[in-house]
């Protein structure tokens, strides 16, 4: 087995599949890049078990087989290089070795047998979507999904597809988003939760990207092609919370405001708020927002006004505050719109402006009881 | 070194520390204060022995006159074995809302008075009067101001003077009933020396045992040795009562008390293997911590159930959890934490409930678990308490366990008030 690849080019969908290489796995053939040669067609993989990701690559050989490379070690070595032809040799003595212009390079490798196979979806349904609108998709997201894993379900996105919109909807169970595209649709009803990781991995590979993405799914598993791309990940198992149910129907108490104003001022005021909880304290009267945060251990107090425009009743409703920064620095419009009915109900954040054609964003904020 | 001789400090002590600022630190305390607020509360009481304190079998004398410690009476004692001791005295249950009447009466004077106060337990003060003397002779002042506390409040209270708070405590304790005494500077040492380990503060029945057995009967001994031997003999604390053996204690006055844990707990008159009984007791306590969290705007992230079994042996289990101040969040894992906890098909003598890591927030509410019907109902109820008492509305299940609840706010900056029979 001999190819011979341009470093930059390698290095670069090295980095890519290597985002889903853990740290520390229990089972050491996942530390391994698979490498699997078929004449000039190299394809290579990494793994989690969970997630597998691989990458065809164009490469100068007319040789096959399949090896297992030390991903840490190959990334570091190939990092150093200036762009340049890299020649891979499989030696007899279980090393591949590599020939740049500098130098030799020997490493071990496994079989490629060892490592685990990436699972088969058995008659999957299909939609096809921008790779931009997908990772904004998921960038709009991914933030408010939880952490928590009691709750797995939560930990992910949840993606709904219909013939007329796409939904994907994330929640912690303390704020959530829904981001829905109208001009984009799927062949049928289907639904499914997406864990993050592999959607993190999408992000960043995606962003920008021109190219169409295909994704396959079924009951267990999706995948996911683009350009010489694949990945398939496997699905959080579990029933996705009634989400549409906890979104507050009536919300006759409309706050419109400068999105850079309120985030600066949140910003600064729950810099005084108390480090734990983070809570915050807005007092909506006439066309004034009153931003307030006390930290009553260490005597610290923060109070800012801001002119707004508002609709509705008198009212004082407390919130974390990392929630409404997060939020608000997702968003990108100039201008943005909070709805509430009660100070014991959802406050509904969305943008009031910015938004392309068939997008739509909403952000729900659940408050902390204040006593009165 | 050249700062201090210039300032005129020197290093007095045999150990390579130096104070570098004097301080004078005053101690008060109000002598058997729920005796003399009976007997002010009724006259006839006085100069009679009286014991105040659980009257049931299981209960303990949480204060006894100077009358009956002739007889061997202490405070902690069981009760039946106090009476025996001392079987002419008045036993009265006592009333700890009148007690707490009396002490903020006595703390409003001393907050006027001095210049920064701590207030340690119910009946306890400290003062720091540094700079004082340069106005009115710290002493002097001092001792109008116990004057003026006995004139206005008729409760008989001693002080004591010195550098710091542990030898102005021992001073105070060595003054009393209805004393005074100043600890010159300088003298801490000599004064501490003839007295025995068991005044020092920190030292317990069990350090004292310990300390007796290595044949160290007064404070003088243990000035005489190395720190070293202490630690290792006592750990960490052996280097704690080496230093306040030797009159050195840094620790400042303190105005304000920070809780760190709010906590309940309640031993049966008869011990009890009723499992329904101590759930309704263990909700009884949730429910009501849970509303002091949140009358204090306070939070919850771990919390902690004890027993003890009639073999007097303790077990305690704690769970972390994510931050809350809801009981239907709360009450449920402090049964799972019982269900793990009562395993021994044993008589049950005491349960208590604990939430620690305290932060100020209020209850994040949760999406999909809260309903606005709960939320409402909660807030309607913490309404009522707040109005009426905090008994006015419980759960059905929490009716069982009559008379839990407390009467103070645990979050108003004061002390915990300490049972009697606690130490510290």
């Amino acid at each position: 087995m001999k190819f011979i690849v341009s470093s930059t080019y390698l290095l670069k969908r090295l980095q890519v599949l290597g985002g889903v290489i853990n740290s520390n796995n229990t089972l050491p053939i996942l530390d391994n890049f698979l490498f699997d040669l078929d004449k000039n067609q190299l394809t290579v993989s990494a793994s989690d078990l969970e997630t597998t990701i691989s990458s065809v690559l164009e490469v100068e050989s007319d040789s096959e087989g399949a090896i297992a490379v030390p991903a840490r070690l190959l990334l570091d070595t190939v990092k150093t290089f200036p762009e340049q032809p890299l020649t891979f040799v499989v030696e007899n003595n279980n090393t591949i070795e590599i020939s740049s212009n500098h130098g030799k390079y020997a490493l071990a490798y496994a079989d490629g047998a060892e490592f685990p196979k990436a699972v088969e979806l058995a008659n999957p349904s299909a939609t096809t979507i921008m790779g931009d609108i997908l990772a904004s998709a998921i960038t709009k997201t991914i933030f408010a999904a939880g952490n928590d894993d009691l709750r797995p379900v939560m930990s992910g996105v949840f993606f709904q597809f219909s013939p007329e919109s796409l939904t994907f909807v994330a929640t912690d169970a303390h704020k959530l988003v829904k981001y829905q595209r109208t001009d984009v649709h799927a062949s049928e009803v289907a639904e499914f939760i997406m864990p993050k990781k592999p959607l993190n991995l999408l992000k960043g590979i995606l962003a920008g990207s021109e190219s169409e993405v295909k994704i396959e799914y079924n009951e267990s598993n999706a995948k996911f092609s683009f350009d010489n791309t694949e990945l398939i990940c496997r699905l959080i198992d579990g029933k996705y919370p009634n989400y549409e149910a906890v979104i507050p129907k009536e919300n006759p108490n409309q706050l419109l405001i400068s999105r850079s104003q309120i985030l600066s001022s949140v910003r600064r005021v729950s810099i005084f708020s108390n480090k734990t909880t983070h809570q915050i304290r807005l007092k909506i009267a006439g066309a004034e927002l009153n931003i307030s945060a006390e930290d009553v251990d260490y005597s610290n107090k923060a109070e800012e006004r801001l002119s707004c425009s508002y609709q509705g009743d008198d009212m004082q409703i407390g919130f974390n505050s990392r929630f409404l920064v997060e939020m608000l620095n997702n968003l990108s419009s100039d201008e943005v719109s909070l709805e509430m009915s009660l100070p014991n109900r959802a406050g509904i954040l969305t943008p009031a402006d910015g938004l392309d054609e068939g997008e739509l964003v909403t952000m729900l904020v659940m408050p902390v009881m204040l006593n009165s | 070194m050249d700062y201090f001789h210039f300032l005129g400090i020197y290093p007095y002590f045999s150990y390579p520390f130096f104070i570098v600022v004097n301080k004078t630190i005053l101690h008060l305390d109000l002598d058997t204060f729920y005796v003399s607020v009976e007997r002010l509360i009724n006259s006839e009481l006085k100069h009679r022995p009286l014991l105040v304190g659980g009257t049931s079998d299981r209960g303990v004398v949480a204060a006894c006159s100077y009358e009956t410690r002739a007889f061997g009476v202490h405070s902690g004692m069981p009760m039946k074995m106090a009476k025996e001791l001392c079987p002419e005295a008045v036993v009265i249950r006592g009333n700890s809302a009148s007690y707490s009447k009396h002490s903020d009466i006595v703390t409003e004077i001393i907050k006027e008075k001095v210049p920064v106060f701590e207030k340690s337990s119910i009946d306890e003060f400290y003062a720091d009067l540094s700079g004082m003397d340069r106005f009115f002779g710290a002493y002097k002042y001092a001792s109008e101001l116990r004057h003026t506390i006995i004139k206005e409040c008729g409760l008989p209270i001693s002080f004591g003077l010195s550098i710091n708070k542990v030898v102005s405590k021992v001073a105070t304790n060595e003054a009393k009933p209805n004393n005074q005494l100043k600890i010159d500077f300088g003298y801490e040492k000599p004064f501490l020396a003839p007295l025995s380990i068991k005044k020092i503060p920190m030292v317990g029945d069990k350090t004292y045992q310990t300390l007796r057995n290595l044949g160290i009967r007064q404070v003088k001994t243990v000035q005489q040795m190395p720190m070293d031997v202490m630690q290792r003999v006592l750990g960490a604390n052996g280097k704690v009562i080496w230093k306040r053996a030797n009159g050195i204690d840094h620790t400042p006055v303190i105005p304000f008390c920070d809780r760190k844990s709010i906590s309940t707990e309640r031993t049966f008159d008869r011990d009890t293997i009723d499992v329904h009984k101590l759930r309704g007791v263990l909700i009884a306590m949730t429910e009501n911590l849970a509303y002091q969290l949140r009358r204090g705007d306070k939070l919850t992230a771990c919390i902690a159930v004890k027993i003890r079994y009639s073999d007097f042996n303790l077990y305690s289990k704690q769970l972390r959890i994510p931050y809350t101040s809801a009981d239907h969040i709360l009450i449920p894992k402090v049964l799972d934490l019982f269900k793990i906890l009562y395993n021994k098909r044993m008589l049950v003598r005491l349960v208590g409930v604990r939430f620690s890591h305290l932060v100020s927030g209020n209850y994040q509410i949760n999406l999909f678990d809260d309903t606005e019907e709960a939320l409402s109902l909660y807030q309607a109820m913490d309404h009522v308490r707040k109005r009426f008492g905090d008994r006015s509305v419980l759960r059905a299940s929490a009716l069982e366990a009559k008379s839990i609840g407390r009467i103070q706010n645990p979050f108003n900056g004061q002390p915990p008030v300490v049972l009697a029979h606690r130490k510290q």
